[in-house]
């Protein structure tokens, strides 16, 4: 058992006073961006990425890892009780939560959220403390080949398999890597689409890109929007959240379930958590049809709060697993994660555990540390956390835009970054204007300079032979599963765009014309 | 032939409100998306091919560009194709909508029986028809405060110029009151300023203040 000894030293070194503080910083702020709706923890660490960089890594880790669980424990709250969900992977515990709100049990309704993504949490952290040896142990074999394959499955699964439009994920996927492209050429030393701009020629700071993205992306939009949109209605939560006994009864099965659904989501790179947590509603809605469950769909089921809301921590759980051991970010959130690592100059993977191993493993205790806070923090003043949304939205996203522009600049002072911001902002823009998602832009910037490097080496020892990609076991698992996947979705895009066609005769062009 | 398609994505018929069809760019505004990625592709292309090439590594560094411009041109050209023949307009959107997601394989896994996954927009009201449309003036101006950020901080300094920024970015986003705001500004200027300076060590720039602070 030689994980608990390292985890133990990992719990020595994190139980620091000033190791504690940087956690509690890390859920405090994990949990407002993740009860502001449009913020998450992605942007959140992005922003946070270049005012850290003075700090020493594991501390910064340590923070980074609070607001990474602390995003999850948030968007279910300003779900349950605005009825819009903080970010898309609460959008599925919001359902029944937001009913149960309505019902006047919003109090029960948040209990059950934080306390369903403490225990998938847990149960996640737990199977990543044991299974990360056994994942670097299996990655160690991996060579250029397999390294290529896990990046085309993670560019194909997220921009094509879960994305709403294949054409749409495939442009942002190509997106992505041009801005990936951009700057000197490791193996070669070419300078490749730099305009001759010397700034250029270390490429271009993921920093810059996610911020751009992610931060200054989300407020020009939401100019676009704010003098548009209605605000949403807020119902009042009152009374302390408690579960009685007969609530834990209920709720543990459909907790034990989520989770169930959300550790194997972690490691596919799936984008994230919303799939599972589909799945788990899905589940418990069936099993509450199945067993006259009239609570759900009418006044609320305290299962379909409580298995969703577990998927969700459990995928979070399992994602930083498969990222620490592999290398591999299998959503946006773990991809800035992933950009985090490498701003320190470390790169995620079998190396990590040998090279930097008790930061892994205070990283890995202080995942417990925090997930205990989060608790805390939730079960006893969800109430005033949902004050958040009381803050004006001019001031927030006046406040966001600020820190964007601080964050860009503190990397390198550069004012040519600033100009390179204002333009992914407007990319960022235009992306969500035009609904292309974001995700696969982000994995494509951080994993495209990996998939060209591997598939260079691959075929350079090949000199040329293209059957190198596919010649071991692990990579045609790999690409069988991506094809799979990919012939179930264009099933699956086919029978909807055929159900949407056999709705079209409605169209009345008199009517239209107005 | 004057038709809209549903969006399938929402489950919400666009007929639902009455869409105005002008001309050729109605509905199709998207197309400036394809326009871009061409241009992007053209460039990539242009500097793939004039690329001063250093070492004689086999692939070399064009090959990977090479891939990522047919990606790019492919994908273009059917995204063209996609919105000429579907015009878009902004009702059938609906709010908090994600699509780094399919909402039909999300309401398929979770069974939600066709209903829609995402809160609709808010309906266009009766007397303004174009509530739906983005808003360009608000995002001009937010859009001309950043810039105007980057040209004035070499020359007034991090606290005068984010505070600018500030200021201009709650005027535009609806804030009522602008005097009370100048005061949020500074502070929030200044604040970071002194955190970066006392606390982190790094230096923002203080402009022609510099030497009175």
């Amino acid at each position: 058992m030689e994980s608990i000894t390292m985890l133990m030293e990992g719990f020595a070194s994190a139980l620091t006073p000033m190791n504690l503080l940087w956690v509690l910083i890390g859920a405090v702020l994990g949990t407002a961006v993740g009860v502001l709706p449009g913020l998450g923890s992605a942007m959140a660490v992005a922003l946070l990425l270049p005012i850290t960089f003075s700090l020493d890594p594991t501390a910064a880790f340590i923070m980074f890892a609070g607001v990474y669980y602390g995003g999850l424990f948030g968007d279910s709250t300003s779900g349950i009780l605005l009825n819009t969900p903080g970010n898309s992977s609460a959008i599925a515990s919001t359902f029944e939560g937001h009913r149960m709100a309505l019902d006047g049990r919003a109090a029960k309704a948040l209990a059950t959220a934080a306390m369903g993504a403490f225990i998938g949490g847990l149960i996640a952290t737990t199977v990543v403390v044991f299974f990360a040896p056994v994942l670097v142990k299996m990655a160690t074999a991996f060579g250029p080949a397999e390294y290529f394959a896990l990046a085309v499955f993670a560019f194909l699964a997220i921009s094509s398999v879960v994305s709403d439009s294949v054409v749409k994920g495939l442009l942002s996927l190509g997106l992505g890597l041009v801005l990936a492209l951009v700057g000197v050429d490791g193996p070669s030393g070419t300078a490749r689409f730099t305009l001759g701009l010397p700034q250029l020629f270390d490429g271009m700071s993921i920093v810059v890109i996610t911020v751009g993205l992610l931060a200054l992306g989300e407020v020009l939009h939401i100019a676009s929007r704010i003098h548009r949109d209605d605000a949403a209605t807020r119902v009042e939560s009152k009374g302390k959240p408690r579960l009685d006994l007969r609530d834990i009864r209920r709720a543990l099965p459909a907790w034990l379930r989520g989770t169930a659904f959300g550790v194997p989501f972690g490691v596919i790179p799936a984008g994230g958590s919303e799939v599972p947590t589909f799945l788990a509603y899905g589940t418990e809605k069936k099993l509450a049809a199945r067993n006259g469950d009239t609570d759900f769909g009418t006044s609320g089921s305290i299962r379909g709060v409580a298995a969703p809301e577990a998927a969700a921590n459990a995928t979070a759980g399992t994602a930083m697993g498969a990222l620490l051991a592999l290398g591999l970010p299998t959503s946006a959130t773990a991809a800035i994660m992933l950009a985090a690592f490498q701003q320190y100059g470390m790169q995620p993977g079998p190396l990590l555990f040998e090279r930097s191993g008790p930061m892994v493993w205070t990283l890995l205790a202080s995942l417990f540390i925090g997930l205990v806070i989060l608790l805390i923090l939730n079960m006893q003043f969800a109430v005033l956390w949902a004050k958040l949304l009381l803050i004006p939205r001019h001031y927030l996203y006046a406040g966001i835009t600020v820190l964007s522009v601080l964050g860009v600049y503190a990397i390198s002072s550069s004012i040519v970054d600033l100009w390179i911001l204002l333009a992914i902002g407007l990319l960022g823009f235009l992306m969500r204007r035009y609904k292309f998602p974001l995700a696969p832009v982000l994995i494509a910037v951080i994993l495209g300079p990996l998939a060209e490097t591997e598939l260079r080496r691959a075929l350079t020892v090949s000199e040329g032979d293209l059957s190198i990609l596919v010649g071991s076991p692990v990579t045609l698992v790999l690409y069988g599963l991506l094809v799979i996947a990919l012939l179930i979705t264009g099933i699956q895009h086919l029978r909807h765009s055929k159900a949407a066609r056999s709705q079209a005769p409605k169209f009345d062009s008199d009517r239209i014309g107005v | 032939m004057k038709t809209i398609e549903d969006s399938p994505a929402t489950g919400r018929k666009t007929e639902d409100y009455p869409v105005r069809i002008t001309g050729f760019w109605s509905g199709r505004s998207e197309l400036i998306v394809p326009a871009l990625v061409f241009t992007l592709a053209g460039f990539l292309s242009y500097g793939t091919a004039t690329m001063e090439v250093m070492g004689t590594s086999v692939p070399g560094p064009q090959f990977f560009p090479t891939i990522v411009c047919v990606l790019l041109f492919l994908m273009a050209a059917i995204h063209t194709i996609q919105i000429l023949r579907t015009r878009r307009f902004p009702h059938a959107d609906s709010e908090g909508h994600n699509p780094d997601f399919s909402s039909d394989m999300l309401g398929d896994l979770g069974d939600t029986e066709g209903k829609s996954i995402y809160r609709p927009t808010a309906p266009p009201s009766a007397t303004g028809k174009r509530k739906a449309y983005s808003d360009w003036k608000t995002l001009g101006t937010v859009i001309g405060g950043v810039a105007a950020f980057i040209v004035a901080l070499p020359v007034l300094g991090w606290i005068l110029s984010a505070a600018g920024l500030f200021w201009v970015v709650c005027r535009a986003l609806g804030s009522k009151r602008p005097l009370f705001d100048i005061s949020i500004s500074i502070l929030f200027s200044a604040v970071i300023q002194l955190a970066f300076n006392a606390g982190l060590g790094l230096n923002l720039p203080s402009g022609f203040l510099e030497g009175l602070i």
